[in-house]
């Protein structure tokens, strides 16, 4: 049997930076993998989402350029093409991964991995032409980062025109009409995408609002882009009963309502993946919902073995994953121990963009602190004209008494990377003085963190000061 | 003219109070009668109505403050008066000194005075005594004081850095800190290599916190997290009633040697009979029958219903039963009074009546004075036994514990019976060892028998 010092269980954004970071650091390190390299993110998750929206993005743009003073005629698109480009895109990245891995001597095993002991980890292998379909080896340490999968309630039928986001991005037609089930970041990422593609698209909601998450203003600005220059019929505060599929179409009732689509979308939240790993053997177990509860270090109940990313529930998103990924990884090779970061940035590329970090005002209202909030419009800005259409804004929320920087949100034109600014500024713990003291270059959207710093302040440089009662 | 508010003299033995609460802010107009202030003593909370009619010119003393009876805590008068200057700064000793009148301001605390009872309150009224008033020591708070050690440019620069200025050494006229000593004081604590966020600075400067005594936890830089970690650690003053605890039980357990004789109560009868009062509509607790029993056991054994000085002794001839209660802040031991006397109806309701006072914190200093021998009733936290320190200047005292359900042996035979300990802590210099088991002894024969309890019920 084969032992190594750190054994990490799957490939995916959190699994392969830790055991980059694991051989880094002197240890090593086997990582297994059933799948792909890559994982969901790279694989059937963010890099082919964001490509084919790149593509939507542009074509949506080109659609309405006259403003910019621009003519585009016969502006089409070719779908075929558009899933070419993104097999080609995920294929050159996960070429990559492995490459990194292999020069950082992480010994890749392909197949299931199942604890068999605390310490003892099975590899079943479905194709291994010749050799033994499975393989033991020996795990000092071992991070679970096996992910999670697309949530399928029994409720929806098994059926071809029911699918998830995994499967739809195998499609290699575009459907005309797509009910997407679940008005969250992926199901509002994907409409979005459709729409801009010309396809007609309802999403159903079963909360009151689309994005629940998010503040009211944010959720307003996004909901009304949607609704009013994408055409996207947003039902809210409504379940989906009577879901019948057939060959030609989809039908399901939504309140009163008949809708009829081509193709249903389930984007109902993700589930841990656990069931392969028989948990139990190493002595641990899943919380009520199968995730494996981990404390701020990553550290499960056993001692040895961590877990981090989706598995573990709380931000399920890759970045968090890889963060957690690397914190888990210092923390299995003895280094001196390191808590998961907190300030983990949330970006949905809805249209427009959303990014957020920190306090939502939300939960700043649920845990009862006293904030105060400084916000300011896109529009406002000379950039922001500059590029034509720029709606959304930018929005701080600041201790009230100490004025620390505890939460940001943006939403428009590269909300998903401004929001980067806002993060190192939570996380460095930053007043809004300091952020207010910091030159912003001009003209950039970035000023408009600026100008809401100078708010929170309440030195606004380009507001009309309020009139005095 | 403008005429000062005093810190009204409340009993005796009361040297300081607190002020709790200010009804009025400074520039608000006050009516004669009406409340003006909250005070707390070692014994109680107590609303203090102004005397004298016109503008609260200025408050001298902060709520959560603690100054000496008579102590000038604000001016009245007329907007745009001036106000005194503060004569005390110069004399800083007199801070703690007691009132130069004590009989004076004894007259004034009396209820012929200005007290007036109220539903569940004590109302006082400020003693516009002005000759008292402004002989009274006035209280210098700690900024008034700090003038004299520290320039202000220093104590603005130690604010500023964040850190507590008291360590540093002055090189200026007497021994004061000035700006220099300051910033020679910030590089030799290597200031400038501190690794902390601005929002970390920024709580900590406002909470008074002393950025160079803040730990790192880990994280290489000292975080906000850090600086709560050190709020939450700040060590908090004793309240009023704390300190009085804390002063007169160690007293009573240094001076008076305590033992203590342990018996268990059989009390699955008296449950029973209990219950079945209660389906009669009577409903007495398990305290109104110990503190019956205890009345009357008290009665035959005059020795443990006497208090001590130290070097006399005094039996008395009332049996008045002080009854431990907790409440949030600490503790406090309200009085039924002839307790021998009182049927168990009146125990219950003066027992009713004087705990929810007590948990309400409306107990009058009255309440809590005067009695002859005490009772600690942890029966409801779900004690096996406990023991009790003896209120100060009394013979003893009983701590009673939970009723358990228990094996024990009766009648050959083991049986599940409602067993009660009881524990009596006894002083050595007044009881001896035989008496304390025989009143012990004769109090569970009372709980026990509940004959006795029927005729009396």
């Amino acid at each position: 049997m084969e032992t190594f010092s750190v054994v990490v269980i799957g490939a995916g954004p959190g699994g392969y930076p830790a055991a980059i970071r694991a051989a880094q650091l002197g240890a090593s390190v086997a990582l297994v993998e059933k799948e792909e390299l890559g994982g969901t993110c790279l694989n059937w998750g963010c890099i082919p989402t964001k490509t084919l929206i790149a593509s939507s993005d542009l074509y949506a743009q080109m659609k309405s350029c006259q403003d910019l003073g621009l003519s585009a005629e016969k502006v089409s698109f070719d779908y075929r093409a558009m899933v070419g480009r993104k097999d080609r895109t995920v294929q050159t990245l996960r070429t990559g991964v492995q490459q990194l891995l292999a020069a950082n001597g992480v010994k890749v095993f392909k197949g299931t991995a199942s604890f068999e002991g605390r310490n003892r980890i099975v590899v079943n292998s479905q194709q291994s032409p010749g050799g033994s379909p499975t393989t033991v080896i020996g795990a000092e340490r071992t991070i679970i980062a096996t992910g999670a999968a697309s949530a399928m309630p029994d409720f929806l039928p098994r059926h071809e025109r029911v699918v998830e986001s995994r499967a739809f991005l195998d499609l290699k037609l575009l459907p005309s009409r797509v009910l997407v089930l679940g008005g969250g970041l992926i199901g509002c990422e994907f409409a979005c995408m459709l729409a801009q593609l010309d396809v007609r698209v309802t999403v159903v909601e079963l909360l009151e609002d689309i994005l629940w998450t998010l503040d009211a203003d944010v959720r307003r600005t996004v909901r009304q882009h949607m609704e009013q220059a994408l055409g996207i019929r947003v039902i809210t505060g409504t379940s989906l009963s009577n879901l019948v599929p057939d060959d030609r179409q989809v039908r399901a009732q939504a309140g009163q309502e008949w809708l009829e689509a081509d193709l249903l979308l389930a984007a109902l939240g993700r589930k841990p993946v656990t069931a392969a790993l028989h948990l139990a053997n190493a002595g641990l177990t899943a919380n009520s919902q199968g995730f494996i509860e981990v404390d701020e270090y990553g550290r499960t109940q056993v001692a040895t073995v961590y877990a981090i990313g989706d598995v573990t529930g709380g931000v399920q998103l890759a970045h968090a994953a890889t963060s957690q990924g690397l914190t888990a990884a210092e923390n299995a090779c003895n280094r001196r121990l390191r808590k998961n970061e907190k300030a983990v940035p949330v970006c949905i590329f809805t249209s427009p963009e959303i990014g957020t970090v920190g306090l939502s005002e939300r939960e700043a209202r649920e845990k009862d602190l006293e904030i105060k909030t400084g916000k300011y419009r896109f529009a406002a800005l000379g950039k922001g004209l500059a590029l034509g259409h720029a709606p959304g804004f930018v929005k701080w929320i600041a201790d009230a008494s100490t004025d620390q920087l505890l939460g940001a949100q943006a939403v428009g034109p590269h909300a998903t990377e401004l929001i980067a600014e806002a993060t190192a500024a939570i996380r460095a713990e930053l007043t809004a003085e300091e952020l207010a003291d910091t030159t912003h270059a001009h003209p950039t959207l970035s000023e408009a963190w600026l100008e809401a710093a100078h708010v929170l302040v309440g030195k606004p440089l380009h507001f009309a000061p309020k009139k005095k009662i | 003219m403008v005429r000062p508010v005093a810190m009204p003299k409340l009993g005796q033995s009361e040297e300081e109070a607190t002020i709790v609460r200010w009804f009025k802010k400074e520039g608000e107009r006050v009516t004669k009668g009406e409340i003006l202030f909250e005070i707390e003593t070692d014994k109680a909370l107590l609303e203090v109505e102004s005397f004298q009619e016109g503008t609260l010119l200025k408050i001298l003393v902060p709520e959560g403050e603690t100054v000496p009876v008579q102590s000038t805590i604000g001016y009245i008068g007329e907007p745009g008066e001036p106000i005194p200057v503060a004569p005390a700064l110069a004399k800083p000793a007199k801070k703690v000194s007691a009132p130069e009148h004590p009989a004076e301001a004894a007259e004034i605390s009396r209820p012929a005075g200005g007290i007036r009872s109220r539903p569940s309150r004590e109302v006082v009224e400020a003693p516009s005594a002005e000759q008292a008033a402004l002989e009274a020591p006035l209280p210098t708070t700690k900024e008034a004081l700090s003038i004299f050690r520290i320039s202000p440019r220093a104590a603005r620069l130690a604010k500023e850095a964040g850190i507590d200025p008291s360590p540093i050494a002055g090189t200026g006229p007497g021994g004061r800190v000035v700006e220099r000593d300051v910033t020679a004081y910030l590089k030799a604590q290597g200031y400038d290599q501190l690794r902390l966020t601005p929002a970390a600075k920024k709580l900590a400067v406002r909470e008074n916190i002393d950025i160079l005594k803040l730990p790192s936890q880990g994280q290489g830089r000292i975080t906000v997290a850090d600086v709560r970690a050190a709020m939450a650690e700040r060590p908090t003053p004793l309240n009023r009633m704390r300190q009085v605890i804390a002063e007169r039980l160690s007293q009573s357990y240094r001076t008076a040697p305590h033992y203590f004789v342990t018996v268990s109560v059989d009390v699955t009868d008296l449950a029973a009979f209990r219950a079945e009062l209660k389906a009669q509509g009577k409903a007495y607790t398990l305290t109104d029958f110990i503190v019956k029993a205890v009345a009357l056991t008290l009665v035959d054994f005059p020795v443990v219903n006497s208090t001590t000085d130290g070097k006399s002794l005094r039996w008395h001839s009332r049996v008045d039963v002080g009854l431990a209660a907790s409440m949030e802040q600490g503790l406090v031991v309200p009085v039924i009074r002839d307790a021998d006397q009182l049927s168990l109806e009146e125990i219950h309701a003066a027992a009713t009546e004087l705990t929810a006072r007590a948990r309400a914190g409306r107990l009058n200093p009255a309440d809590m004075t005067g009695s002859t021998f005490t009772i600690s009733n942890m029966g409801m936290m779900d004690v096996e036994n406990f023991t009790a320190i003896i209120n100060p200047g009394e013979s003893a005292i009983l701590a009673v514990s939970s009723a358990q359900q228990k094996p024990v042996v009766k009648d050959e035979q083991v049986v599940i019976r409602t067993i009660m300990k009881m524990t009596l802590a006894s002083d050595h210099r007044l009881i001896d060892g035989a008496v304390a088991a025989r009143f012990i002894n004769a109090v569970r024969q009372r709980l026990e028998e509940t004959i006795l309890w029927k005729r009396l019920a």
